[in-house]
């Protein structure tokens, strides 16, 4: 796995190991991409419109429990999508909760897909906040905004843009709205044209700020390229078992990761996808 | 380096003495007002009074005091309705499609290519039979009770429902969301079972699994009517007839609810009363519901369930049930020495050795229940002029035609009634043993769910008996 | 057989049944609980009572034990006898202490103890009044490797559902802080730290009152036979004996003192109000769900609608419409505003 990563740096699909440990099979992909959400903002019809399948939907909170999976092509790349079940938020022990938050994190998808209800947005900021603690590569999918505009809420996307560091795309995907543009930005974050800049978290407890640095400090020269230390020191300060277990096996630091090279040719990476 | 990493381990221990219990309360607040600030910078409302007019307008019908329940009724009753006049003819069809030509067909290519006889009559009257007959029964209804169902939910107002009925489900410990897979179950127990996956708190979860197969599925509907028609109706005056036998099967499957909220409540009291619980049900906007995409997916999803159910479980119940009226040893068939060894505890309770003998072989399916039942009759009393011959299920051409060989079954209006108790209140099918399964991966919750209708069945049916014959 | 029979063999079936597994008195709970009593528990319950009374800094002694366990003189002697030569304690003028083996031994008991509690309370919806219980019977069944795997599920606690600190693994402990109920004065505020589990006929009674860890009082009058204070709202009134089991904190900032005590579920449809805080009372999932849905300080709650039966109301929450019991929304604390448009 060393000599692999070693070799492997800039490649999109260096995590591979990591994916076939959860259960992703990466061979003919070059990126994999996640698609969270709070549940009933119609994730699954996005997950619909991007790939063309036809899973069934409904207008409830958690329809989708397993993990779907699915494949499509664009700008001459293979994305890999995967499905993660729709939550509230990423923090608790509960298994859905479990199971979107550790793919964020080991997975390393290339983009993380958040899809939002944009007649809420407030609520599901909550998760979309926890998300960017998480991964740095991400493009928020503004969903249902032509039921935002019948009921007259209007969204600066450019700014919520620059408020948050990622992409906002604002899409109706029931209409098939936007989809387009969803795609075109996927591809620009997963090939490091788009350098996302995510917000962070402001704690404002004083004893968990303190407590959080000191931690992240610690972690920062342990993992000097770890880009979320912040989040794995809140993950620390709650106990979860996963990250100390990353921690003390280190497999960690094969989180690290260097920036992608935006312009590292096609064949390249092509190349490394069939190591 | 590793005493390093164990060394932030150990300072995250001791930190949290620091930091104290309850960070988790002001993370999520400082979330909240970070969401607040950006919501501040970019969403404006106009008009905010008058967002979701339409939605507040409908709502406060849909809830009313004196509205709400009667358009619930109402809308429930037309998709039944709905179901049960739109599937009649389909399932006629398909029935003398796969039952009747398809069936025919495949006999004389076998005879044609002289297949011999045990092979011919365990594949085709046993497993393709039982296949065909779950299909015909199944596939109509499902295919047009769950696309109703769909564009209710697709719309948003299923929600509205669990809102309504919540008063009456927290009373027995369980969740408004419950009446939805309740309501689910009537067309079939696998798929309510599914459904309660929008129920989001793990006790009321279980609960309203283990209850859904309380709830009347279509495999069993045409049993209790069946057997109403020729039992009950048969007490009362002729123009009396339908309106009392419908009585007796809407009386059942009320029994049936009834009993699910009983057990809920029992449940939720007993062995439930540790499992965590939580409350909450968003009412989600209205939503056009996208009619054909629905009818699509929807009408796609169930066939292939029906289809799946069938091959898997039917196929080889259809095996088991042509084998042991076929397979003899010293001249006595299977079928006859567990009729005969199981008789004695089943007139105990007021039924007799072929229904139990039925239900156990028929655990895959209970379509196929009656037509198992008429088949083992004959073949056990040896009547003469009826049926198709041993372990080939069949059903007869009129009422009279089967009331006449149940009677000579030794059918009484008691086994009628017994009948129709013990179909409402036994094991759930198979598909839906494997689906709770599935669904808990519990062992325990699996059995749990599996035996407690049994077990209350089992109970009812002897009080029943005893108390009848008490008079 | 004829019906009667039948009946009457049913019956008596029945009743059988019901003897032998009837729940806490039947035959098979009796059973249970007696082969639980074996010398590890005797051991470790001696231990925890030798714990705790060093804990309060008080005297043990022989008769105490026996007095704690409920066992003859007889036995304790013998248990005694047996931990002595275990080395777990040392005795000095029939006064019993703990070696340091000892310690660390009741403090991993304990730490499974408060462990259990605490999962209890936040993962189950077991009833506060059988924490206590259950945990006294599964102290003695987990290793030390199944505690640290419980404790990790829960993600590490360092407070129990009473307000106890859960001993770590290495068995470390912080000293006790607080005051008892009993010594507040007239006017002081506090927040409830501690409420002491046992004996168990004092604890229901406290649980009764809906008192609870994370309580903020005020009292209203202290005197010798009685003390009467204000919980959230509600005023409660307490024998000296049973304040005595109550620890809390004094709370001097005037800015940290909750002053409105107005519930959500006083809400009426069309009204609006502003969050203050979630009562300690809402713990594990249910607590996590309700912030999750945005029900944290700050946040603005109008009620929307009431369903046909009048006992659920539908509220907008950041733009969502929810649902919640009356069960949930007496626990959140909230103040009304004006609707200004």
């Amino acid at each position: 796995m060393n000599s692999f990563n070693a070799n492997c740096e800039n490649c999109p699909v260096h995590n591979a190991n990591n994916l076939v440990k959860l259960g992703i099979d990466m061979k003919d992909f070059d990126f994999v991409i996640a698609l969270a959400g709070n549940p009933n903002t119609g994730k699954s019809t996005v997950f619909n419109a991007l790939t063309g399948l036809r899973q069934h939907t409904g207008n409830w909170p958690g329809k989708t429990v397993t993990r779907a999976e699915g494949g499509f092509e664009f700008n001459g790349h293979k994305y890999k999508i995967v499905d993660l079940p729709g939550t509230y938020s990423l923090l608790s022990t509960s298994t859905d909760e479990e199971v979107a938050r550790n793919f964020i994190l080991f997975g390393q998808p290339d983009v993380t897909v958040i899809v939002a209800d944009a007649t809420r947005l407030e609520r599901n900021l909550n998760l979309i906040l926890q998300v960017l603690e998480i991964t740095d590569r991400a493009v928020l999918c503004l969903n249902l905004m032509d039921e935002a505009e019948r009921n007259g809420i209007e969204i600066d996307i450019r700014t919520l843009s620059k408020e948050l560091g990622i992409p906002v795309v604002p899409t109706a995907a029931r209409q098939k709205e936007g989809i387009p543009d969803l795609l075109q930005y996927i591809d620009e974050v997963a090939t490091g044209k788009y350098k996302c800049k995510p917000r962070r978290i402001k704690k404002r407890d004083p004893k968990l700020q303190k407590a959080i640095k000191l931690l992240s400090n610690e972690l920062k020269q342990l993992f000097p390229n770890l880009p979320n230390t912040e989040w794995v020191a809140l993950r620390l300060l709650e106990g979860d078992q996963e990250i100390i277990k990353a921690i003390k096996t280190g497999e960690l630091e094969h989180l690290e990761r260097t920036e992608l090279l935006s312009n590292a040719s096609d064949s390249i990476k092509k190349e490394k996808v069939t190591i | 380096m590793v005493n390093k990493k164990e060394e932030i381990v150990e300072l995250a221990n001791n930190l949290r003495w620091e930091v104290g219990g309850n960070f988790h309360d002001s993370l999520m607040e400082s979330i909240y007002k970070e969401a607040g600030d950006i919501v501040k910078k970019t969403v404006r409302k106009k008009d905010e009074k008058h967002a979701f007019g339409f939605d507040k307008k409908l709502d406060k019908i849909v809830t009313n005091k004196w509205t709400g329940f009667p358009i619930m009724f109402i809308l429930l009753a037309i998709v039944f309705w709905i179901t049960v006049q739109g599937s009649n003819y389909p399932s006629q069809l398909l029935s003398s499609l796969l039952v009747g030509d398809l069936y025919e067909t495949l006999k004389g290519f076998s005879h044609s290519l002289a297949i011999p006889q045990w092979i011919d009559g365990l594949l085709i009257d046993g497993g393709y039979l039982a296949m065909a007959w779950v299909i015909s029964v199944m596939l109509p209804p499902m295919a047009i009770f769950f696309p109703l169902f769909t564009l209710l939910e697709d719309f948003g107002y299923l929600p509205r429902v669990a809102f309504n009925m919540d008063s009456l489900f927290r009373k027995a410990g369980a969740h408004g969301k419950q009446a939805l897979t309740m309501s689910m179950g009537f067309g079939c127990n696998a798929a309510g079972v599914i459904a309660t996956r929008v129920i989001d708190s793990p006790r009321e979860r279980l609960i309203a699994i283990i209850t859904n197969n309380f709830s009347l599925c279509n495999g069993r509907w045409p049993t209790q009517i069946l057997i109403a028609t020729i039992f009950i109706g048969g007490l009362v005056p002729a123009n009396l007839a339908g309106i009392i036998s419908a009585g007796a099967v809407v009386g059942v499957a009320v029994l049936g609810v009834v009993l699910s909220l009983i057990t809920s409540w029992g449940l939720s009291k007993t062995v439930l009363k540790g499992e965590a619980s939580t409350f909450n049900l968003e009412l989600p906007p209205y939503r056009p519901p996208r009619v054909l995409q629905t009818l699509y997916t929807s009408l796609i999803d169930r066939t292939l369930i029906v289809l799946w159910r069938a091959i898997v479980f039917a196929f080889p119940a259809g095996l088991v049930i042509w084998s042991v009226a076929n397979i003899h040893i010293d001249g006595i068939s299977l079928a006859d020495y567990f009729i005969n060894w199981i008789d004695p505890f089943a007139i105990l309770i007021g039924l007799n050795g072929i229904i139990l003998l039925a239900y156990v072989i028929a655990i895959p399916a209970n379509e196929i229940v009656i037509p198992t039942i008429l088949m083992l009759t004959v073949v056990h009393f040896g009547l003469h002029g009826v049926g198709a011959g041993a372990g080939v299920m069949f059903q007869t051409d009129s009422l009279s035609a089967t009331k006449q060989l149940l009677e000579a079954g030794g059918w009484t209006v008691l086994t009628g009634v017994n009948l129709m108790l013990f179909s409402l209140l036994h094991n759930p099918c198979s598909t839906t043993i494997y689906t709770i399964y599935e669904e808990t991966k519990s062992i325990k919750w699996t059995a749990l769910s599996t035996f407690l209708p049994i077990v209350m069945g089992i109970v009812l049916c002897f009080l029943v008996a005893q108390i009848w014959q008490l008079f | 057989m004829n019906p009667q029979t039948a009946l009457l063999i049913f019956g008596m079936g029945m009743l059988l049944v019901m003897f032998l597994f009837y729940p806490e008195k039947g035959i098979y709970y009796r059973w249970k609980k007696a082969i639980l009593s074996t010398e590890r528990v005797l051991i470790e319950d001696a231990l925890k009572h030798l714990y705790d009374c060093e804990y309060r800094k008080v005297n043990c002694t022989l008769q105490s034990i026996a007095g704690n366990l409920e066992i003859s003189s007889d036995k304790a002697a013998k248990l005694v006898q047996r931990l002595e030569s275990l080395r777990l304690i040392t005795s000095e003028n029939s006064n019993l202490f703990l070696t340091p083996d000892g310690r660390s031994y009741a403090l991993r008991v304990i730490r499974v103890h408060r462990l259990w509690e605490k999962f209890l309370a936040d993962e189950t919806s077991v009833p506060e009044i059988d924490w206590h219980t259950q945990a006294e019977l599964k102290e003695h069944k987990l290793t030390p490797a199944q505690a640290n795997a419980l404790a990790a599920k829960i993600g590490n606690p360092v407070i129990d559902p009473h307000g106890d600190p859960i001993p770590t693994s290495e068995g470390n402990l912080p000293e006790h802080v607080g005051v008892l109920l009993t010594t507040l004065k007239t006017n002081d505020v506090a927040i409830i730290t501690h409420i002491e589990d046992e004996p168990k006929t004092i604890y229901s009674q406290i649980i009764a009152l809906g008192l609870h860890p994370g309580m903020q009082i005020r009292v209203i009058e202290n005197s010798q036979t009685r003390i009467v204070f204000d919980a959230e709202g509600d005023e409660k009134i307490l024998a000296p004996s049973f304040a005595a089991n109550i620890t809390v904190e004094l709370i001097r900032d005037e800015e940290e003192i909750q002053k409105e005590f107005n519930t959500l579920s006083n809400l009426k449809p069309g009204e609006k109000a502003e969050v203050i805080r979630i009562s300690n009372a809402l713990r594990g999932q249910q607590r996590r769900r309700l912030m999750d849905l945005g029900v944290v300080p700050g946040t603005i709650i109008s009620a929307e609608m009431v369903n046909p039966s009048g006992d659920l109301i539908a509220y907008r929450i950041k733009d969502a419409v929810i649902a919640l019991r009356k069960n949930q929304t007496d626990h959140i604390f909230v103040k009304n505003i004006e609707d200004n448009d």
